[in-house]
């Protein structure tokens, strides 16, 4: 045989000895690695911690940090269509109320202008944090009242809906607050915010022709019942908003 | 055959080399799809004190076990006592640790994890 020929045995020798080296004697492992190359599912659990973790703290710095380490995570959008999937997937309600929280504060916050640094740890050291601005919400113990309701029209809406919009005390909308919906044959719940791009005190529900609903905002004591009164493509808004007290007696119920 | 072995032994070098520099520059590992038990320490340090601080507002501990043991096969609180150590290395500031200190002392106090007892 010829010396090229050699030359091309050895090259095809090379090339398999050098993959075989790198795949089964000392195959790549992960180690090191930076939340950006999570899978899917444990992404979406590395989103809801942070979510969880600033339903915790309130440091919304910090989450934003934490959220710089997804380069093409849109916090707002992406945060708000987790918590829905989480909430359909029968993950806890707290989770999905604490991703729409934050989605909801991201959206409120200025723009995003923090980048990843990977070589520096995500969780700021010994750095003094800023106190977290606290936004108005109602007092503790403090609840809901309805202040106003109509009917909307919307021919392009393909069935009827129930839309909420939550204000608290300084009629700033309050987001990941839970409704509960109840019917004759079965209930079901709902969070604010997580559209954020309807409003961030905004949640909506669908409902079915011809079905008398009952809501309820968690934590208060005044029930809201929706009549089937209403035609096909019309939807039911209510609007409530904290007054300090949650107490029926003090309005005349406007739905009664 | 003997003069010809040279050749075999440079095609093999060369051929090894493309092969190495095809897997480093021209179609380099990309990590994706990987677990939490790969992170980074200061992104894992990081994973356990969100679990810390959601467990400070939730006091789910069942939860924040869960959470733990995707950082790997240990016991969960191993995880935290890293992560512990790593924070006083790096000099986290007191509320992180004690946020930790808290997740740690709550997960000792749970019973070990049982194995098959006897019949």
């Amino acid at each position: 045989m010829s010396r090229r020929l050699f030359l091309i045995l050895g090259f095809g020798l090379g090339v398999a000895g050098g993959l075989y080296y790198a795949w089964l004697v000392s195959p790549v492992e992960y180690v090191d690695t930076a939340p950006e190359s999570l899978r899917a599912d444990f992404r979406a659990d590395y989103l809801a911690l942070i979510a969880s973790a600033y339903a915790g703290d309130e440091d919304l710095v910090r989450a934003r940090i934490r959220l710089a380490l997804f380069p093409d995570l849109d916090p707002t959008t992406d945060l708000a269509a987790l918590a829905q999937q989480r909430l359909a997937a029968g993950f806890a309600d707290t989770e999905a109320s604490a991703l729409a929280q934050l989605a909801s504060a991201l959206s409120r916050g200025p723009s995003r202008t923090l980048v990843p640094t990977p070589s520096v740890s995500p969780t700021p050291s010994n750095t003094p944090r800023p106190t977290p601005t606290r936004r108005p919400t109602a007092t503790p113990g403090a609840a809901f009242l309805l202040a106003s309701r109509q009917k909307i029209c919307d021919p392009l809406l393909s069935q009827p809906l129930i839309q909420v919009v939550v204000m608290d005390a300084a009629q700033e909308p309050v987001p990941g607050r839970e409704i509960s919906v109840v019917w004759n044959t079965g209930q079901d719940h709902f969070f604010t915010g997580l559209k954020p791009e309807l409003g961030l005190g905004y949640g909506d529900f669908a409902m079915t022709e011809a079905v008398s609903y009952t809501l309820q905002l968690a934590d208060s004591q005044q029930p809201v019942r929706i009549l089937p009164r209403m035609n096909a493509k019309q939807r039911e808004r209510t609007r409530t908003w904290a007054h300090g007290c949650w107490s029926l007696n003090s309005l005349p119920s406007p739905l009664s | 055959m003997r003069n010809k072995l040279p050749s075999l032994i440079l095609g093999f070098i060369i051929g090894a080399v493309i092969a190495i520099l095809f897997g480093w520059l021209v179609r380099p590992v990309e990590y994706i799809d990987t677990s939490p038990d790969s992170l980074r320490i200061d992104f894992r340090t990081d994973y356990a004190l969100m679990v810390a601080e959601s467990y400070a507002e939730d006091q789910d501990l069942t939860l924040a076990q869960v959470r733990l043991a995707a950082l790997g096969p240990l016991p969960v609180d191993e995880y935290v006592t890293q992560a512990i150590n790593y924070a006083l290395e790096q000099s986290f500031g007191r509320p992180d640790l004690e946020r930790l200190n808290v997740l740690a002392i709550a997960l000792r106090t749970l019973p070990p994890p049982g194995g098959i007892g006897p019949p």
